[in-house]
């Protein structure tokens, strides 16, 4: 179940299109009270015959969700997630105000509806073990073989069409194995939480990877421990004594995996970025002090406090960066409390200052921009340029010497 | 020289009004057209037309000789920049690899020698370092000459563009113009809707003047006479638009 849904999930949350399979889930509802009314009707029933009862008041209804939805779209043109958001409360409100009457006309059959809506894994059977891990082959199966369709048909329509990939005929199967991964899943985590199953493990995988190709196995994958470890706390704490469903504890487990995923995941996760944030800003503070000893006279040393004058640092950071950078060998102590740069600082610092210049000169010459105000950007450029763009830069203004301030442009690094 | 691309009486419709009109050319191999005409023209419908996106009201058009479905091999399409959902995930190189769908086999899992084929297209459209980026870190331009290497991968004959100057630098502009330029010497035939009229002669061979008929179809020098140009981009289709908007309006029951 975990692998199909993560695996269908993956896709629709690609095509940013999640809320559907949340509708559709809800959609199925409807249905599932329906067969309930029929089942009670019919009497006494088999437990295969239960079974298949409910999954095809399931998808039956999945579809005329989807049916509707379409119809909907087109014809009254509703904006598609106002559209979305009606028929699933709709669907769950009309299924919720059935089900109440099913409560008196048969308390069995309203029991058995009822484990549809927050799942009731613990209650499963073999039979449903089969069925559902058939249905799951058949997602896998149509994922992996189809593969480069699917790819083209999410990504860019409009060019798989000129390739002659058979659009409509992915889309049909796209939004079966949806509604076949949807009902799969629904008996263990119910209608109301389907949903999670479907986002949460795209959502987590999306973090470590870029590619669509990878995105997926990687989802299901989380999605499967989601599963396990779902299963296993649920029945860790009921041997301590808590009851706690295994559906929605599955749900939680995949939550934490995204929650982790999105806050620890090396490079995209939040973490992450806000550690590379620091560091760019430190080395904005350490270059700027650079070119403050650089612009204070090269050969003489400046103080803390005069270094203080021009850059705006508390003292205690400007001691932690001056001995970052007297470590890293740009600059050495010179007398009592002075800095002053070494051979190599001093490059450095030219460096800098030639980015700074080359990019003011850029922007006067070939953008027409005011003399006064290309300052800032060069402050914020001169950290950023790249080898290749300063050469480039270079190239194009005609390796020059002078800034538009009239200040000499330091020379680069021969290659 | 070979017929190309043959069009006999081509006319296409959206709903009830005409996007073409009994469009008839032929244009011969190894020609680099340009497409021009004032907005709604039809000149994006012309191509969805020959490629068989949309089903003409009348008419055909042939591919040497043949039609669409037997020849849509040679035929490459790069389609305007606009639809496409930068955040997907999917990398440069992913992209690239698209072009090469036609010969793919079985399970469809790339080769060695699909990606190598990649690779050195990604070399020629100077797009090696940018292979493992996703999409959305790249500039216009090299959005641009990423969706061209794709449609290049796939060595057809026919390479079909639809606005592709459209906001790219200068650098890009100049690169392209210059690779379309070789493949029309490589006798590839390259037909390309162009939305700026002053850069079309200089970029084009010849030029096929739209607006939802045929103005005109020739040497650049010969259609882009201002009688013609009056002719395709006067007050005259301003009418059309509005009544078309009207209707499509009037039909969908939003005015009172």
């Amino acid at each position: 179940m975990c692998l199909s849904s993560s695996l269908m999930g993956t896709l629709m949350f690609v095509r940013k299109r999640s809320l559907l399979g949340e509708t559709i889930s809800h959609a199925t509802y409807p249905g599932i009270v329906l067969s309930g009314f029929l089942g009670a009707f019919l009497g006494k029933l088999s437990l295969l015959s239960t079974l298949f009862l409910f999954l095809g008041g399931a998808t039956l209804f999945a579809y005329f969700g989807l049916e509707i939805i379409e119809k909907i779209r087109n014809r009254l043109r509703i904006h598609f997630d106002a559209a979305l958001c009606l028929i699933l409360s709709l669907s769950l409100g009309i299924g919720v105000v059935f089900a109440s009457r099913m409560q008196f006309i048969s308390p069995l059959w309203y029991q058995q509806t009822q484990t549809f809506l927050y799942g009731q894994a613990a209650t499963m059977n073999d039979a449903h073990v089969l069925i559902y891990g058939i249905l799951s082959l058949f997602v896998f199966l149509f994922i992996v073989l189809r593969y480069r369709e699917i790819e083209l048909s999410l990504f860019d329509r409009a060019y798989g069409k000129g390739l002659g990939v058979p659009l409509l005929k992915v889309y049909r199967f796209i939004f079966l194995f949806l509604i076949l991964s949807i009902v799969v899943g629904i008996r263990s985590v119910g209608v109301v939480l389907m949903a999670g199953m479907l986002i949460a493990p795209a959502a987590a995988a999306r973090s470590f990877t870029d590619r669509l190709a990878v995105l997926l196995p990687l989802s299901a994958f989380l999605g499967i421990v989601s599963g396990f470890g779902g299963n296993y706390l649920s029945v860790l704490f009921s041997e301590r004594g808590y009851h706690l469903p295994t559906g929605p504890m599955i749900l939680l487990f995949a939550a934490i995996i995204t929650f982790f995923s999105l806050i620890f995941a090396p490079k995209k996760g939040i973490v992450s970025r806000l550690i590379r944030m620091n560091r760019f800003r430190r080395r904005c503070q350490s270059e700027n002090i650079l070119k403050t000893l650089w612009k204070g006279g090269k050969k003489t040393s400046l103080s803390h406090q005069e270094i203080l004058k021009w850059n705006a640092l508390g003292p205690l950071r400007l001691k932690g960066a001056l001995f970052k950078l007297q470590r890293e060998g740009w600059v050495t102590k010179e007398g009592k409390g002075k800095v002053i740069l070494t051979s190599d600082g001093l490059k450095k610092a030219e460096h800098l200052v030639r980015l700074h210049r080359l990019w003011e000169l850029y922007l006067v010459s070939c953008l027409k921009a005011d003399e006064e105000r290309v300052h800032y950007s060069a402050e914020e450029m001169e950290h950023i340029l790249t080898p290749n763009l300063e050469t480039r830069l270079s190239e194009l203004l005609n390796n020059p010497t002078i800034d538009p301030h009239q200040k000499p442009i330091p020379r680069g690094n021969e290659p | 020289m070979k017929k190309a691309i043959e069009i006999h009486q081509l006319s296409v419709n959206y709903d009830k009004t005409s996007a073409l009109w009994d469009i008839n050319v032929s244009i011969p191999e190894g020609s680099l057209v340009g497409i021009i005409g004032p907005n709604g023209a039809g000149k994006s419908t012309l191509l969805k037309a020959l490629l068989g996106f949309v089903k003409p009201l009348t008419g055909k058009a042939t591919f040497f000789g043949l039609p669409f479905q037997k020849v849509k091999s040679r035929i490459a399409y790069v389609p305007q920049k606009g639809k496409i959902d930068w955040e997907f995930p999917i990398t440069v190189f992913d992209v690239v690899l698209m072009g090469r769908y036609p010969k793919l086999k079985g399970l469809k899992w790339y080769r060695k020698a699909d990606k190598e084929a990649a690779w050195k297209m990604l070399a020629r459209l100077e797009m090696e370092s940018l292979a493992d980026r996703q999409i959305s870190e790249l500039s216009g331009g090299q959005q641009q000459r990423l969706f061209i290497a794709r449609a290049l991968l796939q060595e057809g004959d026919i390479l079909l563009l639809d606005e592709p100057f459209s906001a790219i630098d200068q650098a890009t502009e100049e690169l392209l113009i210059k690779l379309l330029k070789e493949l029309k010497g490589q006798g590839k035939t390259i037909l390309v809707v162009h939305h700026d009229l002053k850069t079309a002669e200089s970029y084009f061979d010849q030029a096929l003047l739209l607006n939802t008929s045929l103005v005109a179809y020739g040497e650049c020098k010969t259609v882009l006479t201002s009688d013609n140009l009056a002719r395709a981009y006067g007050k005259k289709g301003e009418l059309l638009e509005e009544a078309t908007r009207l209707s499509t309006a009037e039909k969908a029951g939003l005015l009172s």
